[in-house]
């Protein structure tokens, strides 16, 4: 969608923003992109959806101070806007007033500047390595503006002096990848969780700013790994958009089917890695075993497991594998008996139920203010399936089930991604035999650009809404390219589901929010 | 344990979820396994696709030839410089200035295989093949020179066009 | 039937009589030898275990297992332990050397030491007391203390963590442990171990037959409560991979690590080894009141009734452990007070019941 910003004052920022929730029921913070916008200033800009009626708005909100921008923070509004600031503070340098914990998130305590804004200085020389330990703080800073209008610190401490406090990560087998969870115990039981991100950012928002339009395509599979082929269609779509470019039926096909094998893939993931982190190895072994089968399906036209490099702008790769229908077709006869036999070997286990059910419990209230979307918003009955709030591709016209639950706990989320996959299957073989003729690509100019504007799409991966905000200003780069990591809601919504749970809850919860890591750092 | 029924009910069914899940296990236990033994099946089952993105060959014809025109789009595209063109110029036969590759040097180390260079080349004068047997002990080996390559070969040319066939839902487990 | 006690009676009598030694020196020497003997058992015992457990876990999850090492990869275990040797031994900085060294020994005493009252054939009984059972779970509780100080020392939060899980685990599952062992005690009168498998003789002597219902009952608790005695999945808190890396032997390298490693899998065979002694009749075969199919069945020595039995367990526990999630910790201590002590108690009661009453199969 093309974003329309309507811009508050800072004075009125705070109060703006609370009448849009509280009246207009904008309760639901998509993102918040920070966005250095040059001769204006410093800003952000803010996109909300109405959940009930699933329209979209954006709210924009800038600081022409450079030394020291600030902008009202609306973390009490929206739970979300607590981790999303924090990362808004960390590449640009804007203090958000009132805010309770503003430190830096992804890059060390001890970095200089701010690397988004465009005066960064990106010479060899200012961007070493650094081989000394990162000091690490362990305290924070609050800022407000006293009554000259001047920004004041106040520092809060993150730790009181009893508390026996262990990392779970970065390296640790339940984090499924370089997370770093610093966990206040009380014997077994949690008191605070501070999630430590950051340890593999690699920068691909930056990257992409220097980066054509096409090579930009070459970091999305990059991030949330088994979402490469929606993080990679949420790209391409947010490019053809502004380009105004007409895909044909067969591209939609391939998407579509694409897109649920890639979430079949996850999910099975999904469900090993639940079983491992519980201990039951066996179970694990069976997830992998058929991913394999859907691996293989998908790699005969991809020519990729896990980096699939499938779609770019104006179509698909490559046309579908000769073999592709009828691969596909085995692949859902192959699928249909697994999944009772996970039902068998895991999902009935008393010994699972027991670990999962009332563990981590997230009501509705807080997975949309968190803004949780994908299974783990759908387990807590919220309905957030972009397929079908804002149909794109097939999904309008094919018959398939929003799975939600009621009670948001682990099993929910569980249950979430078990049954997604039926509906995937479901999905595929209503497409597999009426894939239509025609150009599985479009021709492109040798050096695309995109007309100047700001735009906004997203596509539901498999853990939740993946989008793209692309700000171009006509160049044949783009001016900012910001992803909606489907897995930073998640992480921030730890503390919360955690705290007064045991530690093999920490394990069960982490395990059932499904997060990839790439995907939070970027 | 709010009352006794809850109490024998949840034992009497947690037993019988767990035997469920022992029964599951025990029929994995006696039908046939799905290890692929790569590499003793390497010239024998082993199935690559033919779209696998091995590494980057620019194919020769008989005389030795290739299509290269050295005109650098395929280096302009590349996200991490891993391709670097040498060229010079030339005078051919009928008098005219033209450009020819001196060196087409790729360095499949830095490679992210994300075939921009494929889709930009105007002469398609290079290809990714699924030869995937790349490893060395040192990073300087990585470094190849596509143009001198004239009888490039695969370390496992039967593999090249996909190898052994395979069905989906079942493995190709025989060594 | 083949009685072991004519080669020790024979060997003793060399030593005493033809050699002429005296009562230190013949001692002294049958000490060594068993001490050797039990050892290479142990040491050997533990190479089958753990390629044991390799391949059974692999054909559970549609593996093969290890198949590079020698053929069927049978020399994988060597080439394990090969490497576990070469490793450095290191130490944390600020961990209690003391106890960090001691602790791996402790666990191991505790193994050996519970290894040794198996009846391995008729007369060949290491350590046979009138106090036997008793003795067993005494020195099997030695283990604990290990853990518990492996944890502590190693100056790791996770392993205190574990240290903590380790100890009020295998401390509760005691419990049932012991009380399954005082229900066989109830019915064979005698806590001497070569006693309970005398016992044990006859047309379906074996106690799971005898006993019927209580001993059935006794057998399942015991082996559940075994294997969480022995950190046995899916009790394997302590260890719990997923969310204390490794728990109470993250710090250890080399052998530090290995002995814990040969304990973990020996105290498996040990909890096998007490329930076929207790209940399946230990080194006794099967006999079914028909002479020729009874004097057939003696004709198999005692040591393969005694290892297939043992080793039959050692499979069963394997699929348990290879079948189930692991349990959260108050989950485990639910386990333990509100269903398997209460359970035991009220078997050990009906036990003593249908003794006291003689309905059991004479």
């Amino acid at each position: 969608m093309k974003l329309e910003n309507i811009q508050f004052e800072l004075n009125v920022f705070a109060a703006e923003m609370a009448k849009l929730k509280n009246e207009k029921h904008f309760d639901f913070l998509v993102t918040i992109v920070g966005e250095d916008f040059g001769e204006e200033g410093l800003g952000c800009i803010y996109i909300l959806e109405n959940t009930k009626t699933h329209e979209r708005m954006s709210v924009k909100a800038v600081n022409a101070d450079r030394n020291e921008p600030y902008i009202p923070t609306v973390m009490h509004l929206w739970k979300s806007a607590e981790i999303l600031e924090r990362e808004v503070y960390d590449f640009f340098g804007i203090k958000f007033l009132g805010h309770k914990d503003m430190r830096r998130i992804y890059l060390r305590s001890d970095f200089e500047g701010y690397p988004f804004r465009k005066d960064y200085d990106m010479s060899a020389d200012n961007n070493r390595y650094v081989l000394t330990d990162d000091p690490e703080p362990d305290y924070t800073f609050e800022y407000n503006l006293d009554k000259d209008g001047r920004l004041v610190a106040t520092k809060r401490p993150l730790f009181g002096d009893e508390d026996y406090v262990i990392n779970i990560g970065p390296q640790h087998p339940a984090t499924h990848g370089v997370l770093r969870l610093q966990t206040v115990l009380d014997g077994e039981t949690i008191k605070k969780i501070y999630p430590h991100c950051g340890y593999i950012h690699r920068g691909i928002e930056k990257m992409c700013e220097s980066y054509t339009y096409p090579q930009t395509l070459a970091l999305t599979d990059r991030m949330d790994y088994l979402s490469a082929m929606m993080n990679r269609h949420a790209l391409c779509s947010v490019i053809e958009e502004a380009m105004g470019v007409e895909i044909t039926d067969r591209i939609k096909y391939i998407r579509t089917i694409m897109d649920e094998l890639q979430r079949l893939d996850s999910h099975l993931l999904f469900y090993g890695c639940c079983a491992q982190d519980l201990g039951a190895l066996t179970a694990f072994i069976y997830g992998m075993r058929d991913r394999e089968q859907v691996l293989n399906v998908m790699e005969e036209t991809t020519g990729g497991r896990l980096i699939q490099n499938y779609y770019r702008i104006g179509g698909c790769q490559a046309d579908i594998d000769p073999n592709f229908v009828q691969n596909v077709k085995k692949l859902c006869a192959y699928m249909k008996p697994m999944f009772k036999e996970y039902r068998d070997i895991f999902t009935g286990n008393v010994i699972l139920q027991n670990r999962f059910k009332n563990v981590g419990r997230l009501s509705m209230e807080d997975a949309i203010s968190y803004g949780c979307t994908g299974g783990t918003g759908r387990a807590a009955g919220w309905h957030n399936d972009v397929r079908k709030n804002h149909p794109y591709d097939m999904y309008g016209k094919v018959d398939f089930d929003e799975i939600t639950y009621q009670n948001g706990d682990c099993f929910d989320r569980y249950m979430v991604r078990m049954d997604e996959m039926e509906q995937s299957i479901r999905i595929i073989e209503q497409l597999i035999d009426n894939i239509p003729a025609g150009d599985f690509y479009i021709k492109q100019k040798p050096i695309i650009r995109v007309p100047e504007g700001q735009w906004y799409t997203s596509c539901e991966g498999s853990r939740g809404e993946i989008g793209v905000y692309l700000d171009s200003k006509g160049d044949k780069s783009p001016y900012r390219l910001k992803f909606r990591p489907m897995g930073l809601p998640l992480v921030s919504a730890l503390d919360d589901l955690l705290r007064g749970e045991k530690i093999a809850d920490l394990i069960a919860v982490g395990a059932t929010l499904d997060y990839v890591i790439p995907d939070i750092d970027r | 344990m709010e009352n006794n029924n809850s109490y024998f009910g949840g034992a009497v069914k947690g037993v019988k979820s767990l035997l469920t899940g022992l029964g599951v296990t025990m029929k994995e236990y006696f039908i046939p396994k799905v290890t692929e033994q790569y590499p003793e099946n390497r010239k024998t089952t082993l199935h690559v696709s033919e779209r696998h993105r091995g590494r980057l060959v620019m194919p020769h014809d008989a005389e030795g030839n290739h299509k290269c025109i050295a005109c650098t789009l395929c280096e302009k595209a590349c996200p991490n410089g891993t391709i670097k063109i040498t060229a010079e110029m030339r005078e051919t036969e009928d008098g005219k200035k033209k450009k020819f590759l001196t060196d087409y040097q790729y360095d499949l180390g830095d490679c992210m295989f994300c075939q921009l260079c494929v889709n930009v080349c105007p002469q398609d004068a290079i290809k990714f093949t699924n030869d995937f047997e790349n490893s060395t002990f040192e990073r300087g080996s990585l470094v190849l020179h596509l143009d001198k390559e004239l009888q490039y070969e695969s370390s496992l040319p039967n593999i090249i066009d996909g190898g052994a066939p395979i069905e989906i839902g079942k493995w190709n487990t025989k060594k | 039937m083949f009685d072991f006690s004519i080669v020790t009676t024979w060997f003793d009598s060399l030593l005493r009589e033809t050699l002429g030694l005296g009562d230190f020196l013949s001692i002294l020497i049958e000490c060594v030898l068993v001490g050797v003997f039990i050892l290479a058992a142990y040491a050997m015992l533990a190479i089958v275990l753990i390629f044991m457990e390799r391949k059974v876990c692999a054909y559970f999850q549609c593996r093969l297992g290890p198949m590079r090492v020698g053929p069927w990869g049978v020399f994988q275990v060597f080439a394990d332990v090969l490497k576990m040797l070469q490793k450095e031994i290191f130490f944390v900085d600020k961990a209690d050397k003391l106890l960090y060294l001691v602790a791996p020994f402790l666990v191991l005493i505790a193994s050996v030491g519970t290894f040794s009252f198996m009846p391995w054939n008729k007369g060949a009984g290491i350590l046979d007391f009138n106090v036997g059972i008793f003795l067993l779970t005494a020195i099997s509780s030695i283990g604990v203390v290990g853990v518990f100080l492996a944890g502590w020392g190693s100056n790791n939060k996770y392993s205190v963590v574990s240290a903590m899980r380790g100890a009020v685990q295998m401390i509760s599952y005691e419990m049932s442990l012991c009380l399954c062992l005082i229900t066989a005690v109830v019915l064979t009168g005698t806590m001497q171990i070569s006693g309970i498998v005398e016992a044990q003789s006859g047309p379906f002597g074996w106690l799971v037959f005898q006993g019927h219902i209580p001993a059935i009952i006794a057998f399942i608790v015991f082996l559940v409560a075994g294997n969480a005695e022995a950190n046995r999945g899916p009790f394997d808190l302590p260890e719990a991979e997923s969310e204390l890396t490794a728990g109470y032997h993250t710090e250890y390298s080399g052998m530090g690590f290995g002995f814990f490693y040969l304990a973990e899998y020996l105290n498996m065979f040990v909890i096998a080894g007490v329930a076929t002694t207790v209940f399946l009749g230990g080194w006794m075969p099967i006999h079914i009141g028909v002479a020729g199919v009874d004097s057939f069945m003696d004709c198999i020595p005692g040591i393969v009734w005694f290892l297939g039995k043992a080793f039959l367990l050692v499979w069963v526990l394997l699929w348990i452990r290879w079948s189930f999630p692991r349990l959260r910790i108050d989950q485990i201590l639910k386990l333990e007070w509100k269903y398997l002590m209460p359970l035991s108690l009220i078997n050990l009661v009906l036990m003593t019941v249908i003794v006291a009453l003689g309905w059991y199969i004479k």
